[in-house]
């Protein structure tokens, strides 16, 4: 038998019959790859570890300690959390129909969803204050109309943050959608499921890892968003604002311990992320 | 009326391809092939059958319910695809359960079906650890599952190989005979279209090229590009110079030959004639002393000759090229050679004539 490359299974068992398939190991090849990663690898460990054991416990206890410290690791995760929600909310929705559909200017929507991670943040953080800000076009009559304040509250925290991480999970989506074999979700309508139903047995099962990656990434990318929070909303402070404010005020000792703080905070919940979008769709059974 | 199916003057236009007016019944049971190269429109036959293309113009008729204006969840038409498009992340149970029509079938119906095709065995497995004939298995009882009153395939066994597919054809010729339900089978296999068809239609470039049993596609093709793709090894261009009733003489190169005529307008003037390879004998030369020569016996020379296993190929020239097959262990008992004279032999009634 040769390489069967089994169009008809969505990104499902492909993935792990490609990487199990191991062919012939060109040495030299992978050992020069090895090579080059293991000086990327280091760079990015090495700055962590020299953050991580620059501080003894008691440091890290007394910075938990600290009223403010904690509340702003709070207010990130929070903030986080809402982002993450907005942008599956509304992100999976648009790539699905980028992903399903042909369109004129279809190009032009996935480079503005590319827009964000090439402006900078501070730059983003801007827009965003002319746009939500007190005069705002969006800010003053939200507040008039609504009562929805951006300045000063966590819904300023959660817009600039979702600004800056919507791509992933879009663009992830988008990925997992793509995936999916077209011909499934037409058996599935010729079985009797209206388009409804394949959608939501078929279709988002399929592309559910892919979505839960990209809204892990856009979890992750919020709780560590600096530069567009701290010129919408500099408080309440969020943690990574917190640390730049106790950096100024204090220096190095008291903001790295904080900083260590936020690092196993935002870490263990990335793992934990992980770990639960690679587990698979939600259990499908019954009908 | 009493057609199981009935596809009327179905039209349809996709970008820059057309489908031409496609007409074509099935009988309850009856096993529809449609032929026809890529590109040729076959799928895109299948899909608006299964409601995924809304055609221009025409009527699909599925157990006597016009089914062209519904929606593919509602036109009852199981549909079985390239590799069997299991869903991956369901099990097989899950897979069968899924489409099950009516809240009352329940579970029982589902156990049923998967004993029906011995695979209750393998209910908790994924689609990815079952082999071929058993996703064949899975996909059938899915489908059979939401009670349809017709099966499409599209092509399902062109990513198997070769010894896997003529069993998995011959399995699923059982079945469709057991199960009575009318079946529509695309392929561009002509082997896969004469072991499995009632009936066969040959398409191309949207349109219907000839429509028949299995015998008259192969034996009496309407064209040479239905002769060529149904796999006939001997397509002569010819004239015929005399026509009786029941004889038509046709000159092929200088070489005379007499084929019977067929039904319909008598072809004349330049016309193609279409021999299947296995309806050629060749014998040693001299034949029997004596024996009566019937008609179209040539003596030929070998020019090409191969073995291939149990069967040869051998090519001989008899004033125009034809192909024939003998077998192997005749070629050794003739101690047969290229370059050997032979004693060919084409009954008329093997000779079919087409217009072009």
């Amino acid at each position: 038998m040769t390489i069967s490359v089994e169009t008809t299974r969505g990104g499902y068992a492909e993935r792990s019959r490609w990487t199990s398939a191991a062919p012939s190991r060109p040495g030299a090849l992978y050992l020069l790859c090895w090579f080059c990663g293991s000086v990327l690898l280091a760079f990015l460990v090495i700055p962590l570890v020299a953050l991580a054991t620059h501080q003894s416990g008691q440091d890290l206890v007394e910075a938990a300690g600290m009223a403010d410290v904690r509340s702003a690791i709070a207010l990130s995760i929070e903030g986080a959390f809402l982002s993450a929600a907005l942008a599956a909310l509304a992100g999976v929705p648009l790539a699905y129909v980028l992903a399903r559909t042909a369109f004129p200017g279809k190009g032009l929507i996935a480079a503005l969803i590319d827009l964000p991670l090439a402006v900078p943040h501070t730059v983003a953080g801007i827009a965003l204050f002319l746009v939500f800000g007190r005069q705002g076009v969006l800010g003053e009559p939200l507040q008039a109309l609504v009562g929805l304040k951006f300045w000063g509250t966590v819904a300023g925290i959660v817009v600039a943050m979702l600004f800056v991480s919507a791509p992933y999970t879009v663009n992830a989506a988008r990925i997992g959608f793509e995936a999916v074999d077209p011909r499934l979700e037409k058996i599935a309508r010729t079985l009797g499921l209206g388009p409804w139903r394949t959608f939501l047995r078929i279709t988002l099962p399929l592309a559910w890892r892919s979505i839960m990656t990209g809204v892990t990434l856009t979890f992750a990318r919020s709780i560590s968003e600096f530069g567009a929070v701290v010129i919408l909303v500099y408080y309440p402070m969020t943690a990574p604002v917190m640390i730049y404010e106790l950096f100024l005020r204090f220096g190095l000792e008291q903001a790295a311990a904080a900083a260590v703080l936020l690092l196993i905070v935002s870490l263990a919940l990335f793992v934990l992320l992980r770990t639960l979008a690679q587990r698979g769709a939600p259990a499908t059974g019954g009908r | 009326m009493s057609d199981a199916v009935a596809v009327e003057a179905l039209s349809l236009t996709l970008g820059a391809f057309r489908l031409k007016k496609i007409d074509f019944a099935l009988a309850r049971g009856e096993i529809l092939i449609i032929l026809g190269p890529n590109g040729s429109g076959k799928s895109v036959t299948l899909e608006t059958i299964a409601g995924f293309h809304r055609p221009d113009a025409g009527r699909i008729v599925v157990a006597g319910r016009d089914v062209t204006a519904l929606p593919p969840e509602r036109r009852k038409i199981g549909f079985v695809v390239q590799n069997f498009g299991l869903f991956p992340h369901l099990s097989v149970a899950q897979n069968v359960a899924i489409g099950e029509r009516g809240h009352h079938a329940g579970r029982v119906h589902n156990k049923d079906l998967l004993s029906y095709f011995g695979i209750d065995h393998l209910a908790n497995r994924a689609p990815a650890d079952l082999s071929a004939g058993e996703k064949q298995r899975v996909a059938l009882a899915r489908a059979l599952a939401s009670a349809p009153d017709l099966f499409m395939f599209d092509e399902p066994f062109s990513a198997l190989d070769a010894e896997t597919r003529t069993q998995l054809r011959a399995e699923l010729k059982t079945f469709l005979r057991a199960l009575a339900i009318p079946a529509i089978f695309v392929t561009h296999d002509h082997d896969e279209a004469m072991a499995l068809g009632d009936t066969v239609i040959v398409l191309r470039d949207g349109g219907v090229m000839q429509r028949g049993s299995v015998a008259e596609i192969f034996n009496k093709p309407s064209n040479s590009f239905v002769a060529r793709f149904v796999g006939v090894e001997n397509i002569l261009p010819a004239r015929v110079v005399a026509r009786l009733s029941n004889l038509l003489t046709c000159a092929v190169d200088r070489q005379i030959v007499y084929a019977t005529p067929p039904a319909g307008v008598l072809p004349e003037g330049a016309a193609k004639l279409a021999i299947r390879a296995e309806h050629i004998t060749v014998s040693p030369v001299p034949a029997a002393l004596g024996a009566a020569r019937t008609r179209n016996t040539l003596e030929c020379r070998v020019k090409a000759l191969r073995v291939l296993g149990p069967l040869a190929t051998v090519e001989v020239e008899c004033g125009f090229l034809l192909k024939a097959y003998l077998l192997s262990p005749q070629v050794q008992a003739m101690g047969l050679a290229e370059g050997n004279l032979v004693e060919v032999q084409i009954p008329p009634d093997a000779i079919h004539v087409m217009a072009e």
